[in-house]
This record gives C-alpha cells, structure tokens and sequence, in this order.
C-alpha cells in the first residue's frame, strides 16, 4: 500500500471548498487561543460576535449595511485578479471614487434625486475608474508594477482627501476632519423602513450580476480570463494584452469607486476620511476565499461583514479588542492559500501488487 | 525661506537624511537578498510593523533596547518564514501571500498592544541612545551629519558593503542569485533549492525586522497603530529604483530620506503650502522613480523574480 500523489491540471473545487472549511476551523482555533491569551470566556465570545452579526433582524440588516461595499471591492478585486492583475488599490479607488461623486454631488446638488443619484453612482465609477485607469496606463505604457502604484496611489488619495477636508470642503462646525453633511436628496432611499438598508445594496447586488455575465458570455469576460491563464499564450492569440489590462484597471476601479458612493450617501452622510475601515484590502480577502466568483463573493462579504459587526459587539461586551477580527480574517486567508494546495493535487491510495 | 540655506539648518536636514535613511536601508537590502533568490516578498510592510511591535514590546519588558532589537530581528526572521513556506515549499502566489502577511501584522500588532499594553497609562519604551563617534564626531560639517548617529544607522551603512561582498564575492550569494536567475543549475548539481531560498529570506526578513525595529526604540519611545506608514512599501520602490544593487539601493533610499527630511524641515520652518503635499511627496516620487526607472534600459531584476520552481519543468 502506498499514496501516490499526482499533480491535477485544473484545481478540484470539492477540494478548494473543503480548504476553505479546514481553514475556517484552523482559524476558529487560533481565534479561541486569542480570546483566551486576552483573558476572554469563549462562550460570551462567541455569543457577543453571533449576538454582532446575525443575532435578530436588526443586527442583519446592519450586516446587510456593511456587506455591501464588501461586495463591490470583492468583485473590484476579482475582476481584477482573474486577469492576473494585482490591483491592491481598491482602498484608494474607493475613495476616488468618493471624492469624485461628493464633488457632483456640490455642482448639482439641486437635482431631485430621482436624477441626482444614479448621477452619484455614475461620478462614483468614473472616479474610481480615472483613479485605477492610471495605474492600468502606468503598467501597460510603462511597465510599473500595478502593485506597488496602485499602494502609492492608496497615500496620496488619502492624502489629498486630507487637504480638501482641511480646507476647501471642510466643516466649519466641526472639529473633525470632515465635509459638512450632504444635501437631503443625494441621499440613498432605504430599501426598507425602520432600517437603514440602503439602495446600495440592490446597485452592488446588480453590479454582481453584471460582472458575473460579463466574465462568463462576453468576448471581453474571455480575453480577461486567457491573459490570467497564460499572459504569452493569450498574446499568441491575438488578444492585446495591454488593452486588456487598462480595460480591467478601468472596470475594477469603477466598481470600487461605486463603493465609495454607498459609504458617503448611503452610510455616513458626509465624506470624511473613515468612510473606508480597510474594504478595499478585505475586499481582496473576500474575493480570493470566493475562488473569484461573482456570486459566491456575495456570500462571503455577508459573512465577513457579519464578522466586522459581531467584532464591534465582542469588544463592547468582553472588552476584547475589535482588531482581533482583522488579524483573524488574514489568518483565514493564509490558512486558505496553504490549504488550498491541496486542490492542487490528486491523492491516490495504490497497492503494490 | 531664506532661512532654509543657513549652516545650522543645512546640517540638520542632512543629519535627518542619514537618520531617515536607516530603516529604509535595512529593509530594502533584506528585500533585495530575498528578491536575488527569485522570491517576491510584498510582506515588507508587514515584516517591518511586527518587527517594530516585537521591539516596543521587548524593550519595554526588559528595559533594554538590545532585547527588544534580538525580539525584533527574531519576529522579522519569523514573519519571512511563513513567506518563504507558502512560496517555497507550498508554491502559494507570492503577491497575495505577501498581502495576507501584511494585513496579518496589522491586525496581530494591533490586538497585542490593545490587549497588553493599552490597558497601562500611556505605555513609554527605552529608546536607544545616540553614538557619537570619538574625534570623527568633532569634524565641522562631516561630523554632526555623519558621526553623531545611533549604533544601527552606522550599522546600516556597513551593511551596503556587507550585502554586496555577501551577494557578489560568496559561495552563498552566487547561489541566491542563481535561485533568482535558473534555479534548474542548482537542482542539477543535486543542491536544495528550497533550502537556499529558506535561508536568503529570513536572512533578509531579519534585516527587515532591524529596519522595523529602528521604527521604534530607534526613535521613538511609543508604538502607535501602522507605525511604520509605507515604509516597508517603499523599500519594495527603492529596490526597484535601485536596479537590484546594493549601491542603487542605498542611492535610492538616500533620495526618499532626503525628501522626507526636507519636508519636515520645510514643515518646521512654517512655509505656507498644504502639508499634505509634504506628506504625499514620497509616494508620488516613487511612481515617478518607477515610471523613469522603465526607459533606462537595461534592468537587472531576477528573471525568476516571483515565480515558482518545479522540478522537471522545462
């Protein structure tokens, strides 16, 4: 008897979802030492992050909330990286895209709102994708790697973010650095009363769909995937390899800028420089644990929003710190890639007769 | 603005150069080594942050800074460790292992200060002392700039010629660049790859950790959330602004150290432009350095930078 063990040409999916899960409970371990190390009953714990994420209408709704940028730099990122094009910029995007829609958002603040909003999303694309579309020009024209400008350009967004809330945009009654808060009808409906789900969730939802139809029937979703397969064999077909990457620049980044737009006019009021609490990096987490897929990206950005909520309970309940959420979400992460090798290959248990 | 030219303020913004300049150095040589044996660590940042941690936190548990630089050097070697595992043994994609290590130092070092050391009233470090060079110190000019420093700056700048002789006049750093270049050469004459590339990255994780280290008790007596702010992206530019050489890697960091210490001065001296500019400057020479770096030519990164080895591949 003996395991043979043979290298697979294509992944196995049952494999990669039984990484997953074995990930989940290495992490769940590692968590439960964590929780104990600062002192915590594990059994409030986990009550208080249930309690945070799922625990009642109210709580869902609010995972619903913050899920929904999630969705949108998950899919920011897959698009991208489905190309084999690391665009790490969906945080500087995201608030390209912010700047850019609050900016319209004071040009034509007078609009009803039935116009005004889809204008909002529409200006939250166009920056987040001028803002992407650069670093796309950058490594296309003149082969800068779009990891590392994609991270400057994360700096020096925030940067000027800063210096427009010190001065032109800045709230003269506040203390904070902030924007006043917006005009009443650039504000997204609520999908339902008593909640403050916004419309933004059903725009991520269709944004999904879109991509979603888009990688798997158009010409584009299949030139996107042969330049992530095989960069020289793509070429060899003909497929302009440099049109491409600025095309997925420009699209990743668009998304992440619509996520932008849920934030200011969905969630917070007002842009100020906390309207993104790291989406842009978890959305790359979200988009690799959901093997890329549009539609699974939903799932995971529920459950990982649900896991930023319930990590906000768990730290007003037990006192233990919320960032421990943020060190666990990389371990899974790094939990997945490990395991996930074994999808990689086939194991075969043989007898030698 | 006049201001800015007088003797006193010339020497101090050079001084703050070569200060500014030690933990960009240290990281970018350990990103180098690593990058000559073919392995794209993105987790510099993070390296650096966990190092910066490890050294706050034994510095401020044993009162003694070298303690805290040994804790710092061994969490660098560690955080390289978990990188070169996923990109040696399991063949992981580099970009998102190095992104994952990130993110992973951000939250741990976090959490670790919340849990352990934010619960004390305002948590203080011992910071390593100044080093003064005996008679060197004393020279006008020369002497405040270069030789009025801390142990670690100095060590910085041997570790330019160190990193070179290791890399270029060695049995060991022939072998690294050859892993970068045609890792097969190695295999064939029946030597681990794996094992060399094991060893060029946690050495060069521990020279990210001294870096991280000087973040902290190298300057200051506090730790605060993302202390190292981008430091550790940088040195991934200056790596590549540097060509892969040591010199141009020590050339590059000194260029970024000067900006950033002329900004503060600029800041200091209370001239009126945003200082967000000042603040954003590096980051936007850095995409210029990048952009310049693709029209000279001739570059001299590893061919196999990133890119995993199989043996029997063709």
């Amino acid at each position: 008897m003996g395991i043979v063990i043979e290298k697979r040409l294509t992944p196995s999916i049952s494999w990669q979802v039984a990484s997953i899960l074995l990930a989940l409970l290495a992490s769940f371990i590692i968590s439960a030492l964590l929780l104990k190390s600062a002192g915590a009953d594990l059994g409030k714990a986990g009550a208080a992050l249930w309690d945070g994420a799922f625990g009642g209408w109210r709580a869902t709704w609010k995972t619903l909330v913050k899920a929904t940028p999630l969705m949108l730099t998950g899919v920011a990122a897959a698009v991208a990286f489905r190309a084999r094009i690391w665009n790490i910029g969906a945080e500087g995007q995201l608030y390209a895209g912010a700047i850019f829609a609050y900016w319209v958002s004071l040009m034509v603040g007078s609009l009803p709102a039935l116009f005004l909003v889809p204008l909002l999303f529409a200006a939250g694309a166009v920056g987040g994708s001028l803002y992407g579309g650069l670093a796309g020009y950058l490594r296309a024209r003149f082969e800068v790697s779009e990891v590392l400008s994609t991270v400057m350009l994360n700096y020096i967004v925030l940067y000027f973010l800063s210096f427009m809330l010190t001065n032109p945009w800045r709230d003269p009654s506040s203390f904070f650095q902030q924007s006043p808060k917006v005009v009443d009808n650039s504000l997204l409906p609520n999908l339902m009363p008593g909640t403050k789900l916004h419309m933004g969730f059903l725009v991520a939802l269709a944004v999904v769909v879109i991509v979603h139809l888009v990688m798997t029937r158009s010409s584009l979703g299949y030139e996107i995937r042969a330049v992530g397969l095989n960069e020289k064999a793509a070429r060899f077909k003909g497929i302009d390899v440099k049109w491409v990457t600025m095309v997925v620049m420009l699209i990743s980044g668009g998304i992440a800028g619509i996520a932008g737009v849920t934030e200011v006019f969905g969630v917070q009021g007002r842009l100020n420089p906390g309207i993104s609490v790291g989406f842009g990096f978890i959305g790359i987490i979200i988009a690799v644990l959901a093997l890329l897929n549009p539609v699974a990206i939903v799932f995971v950005a529920i459950l990982i929003g649900g896991s930023i909520n319930g990590g906000i309970k768990l730290q007003v309940a037990t006192g233990v710190p919320s960032t421990l959420i943020d060190a666990i979400q990389a371990i899974i992460l790094l939990f997945y890639l490990a395991a996930a090798v074994l999808a990689r290959y086939k194991f075969r248990i043989v007898s030698n007769g | 603005m006049g201001d800015l030219f007088q003797e006193t303020i010339l020497i101090g913004i050079f001084a703050a150069t070569i200060r500014i300049a030690t933990p960009l150095i240290f990281a970018a040589l350990g990103e180098l080594i690593t990058e000559k044996a073919g392995i794209l660590n993105l987790g510099v940042e993070g390296t650096m942050l966990m190092a910066a941690f490890a050294g706050f936190a034994g510095s401020f548990v044993t009162g003694n800074t070298l303690a805290g630089l040994a804790l710092a050097m061994v969490a660098g070697g560690l955080m390289a460790f978990l990188m070169v595992f996923m990109a040696a043994t399991l063949k992981v994609e580099q970009v998102v292992t190095g992104l994952a290590l990130n993110m992973l130092a951000a939250g741990m070092s976090l959490y670790l200060f919340k849990v352990y050391f934010e619960t004390l009233s305002l948590p203080t470090a011992e910071v390593m002392p100044y080093l003064p060079i005996p008679v060197l110190a004393d020279i006008p000019w020369l002497g405040p700039i270069f030789f009025q420093q801390k142990g670690l700056t100095y060590l910085a700048f041997l570790m330019v010629p160190a990193v070179w002789f290791f890399l270029y006049r060695t049995k060991w750093g022939l072998e690294i660049r050859v892993l970068g270049e045609n890792p097969k050469v190695i295999d064939t004459k029946g030597m681990s790859v794996t094992l060399r590339q094991y060893g060029a990255v946690i050495l060069g994780g521990v020279l990210i950790g001294i870096g991280g280290a000087f973040v902290t008790i190298g300057s200051v007596v506090r730790f605060v959330p993302d202390i190292t702010a981008g430091r550790g992206w940088l040195a991934l530019v200056i790596v590549i602004a540097g060509n892969w050489r040591p010199a141009g890697v020590l050339l590059a960091a000194l260029v970024f150290a000067f900006l950033d210490a002329l900004q503060l001065q600029i800041q200091g001296i209370g001239v009126d432009l945003p200082y967000q500019i000042f603040l954003a400057l590096p980051y936007v020479i850095a995409i210029v350095l990048m952009v310049a770096k693709s029209r000279r030519g001739r570059s001299e990164a590893p061919a196999r930078l990133g890119i995993p080895y199989f043996r029997g591949e063709r």
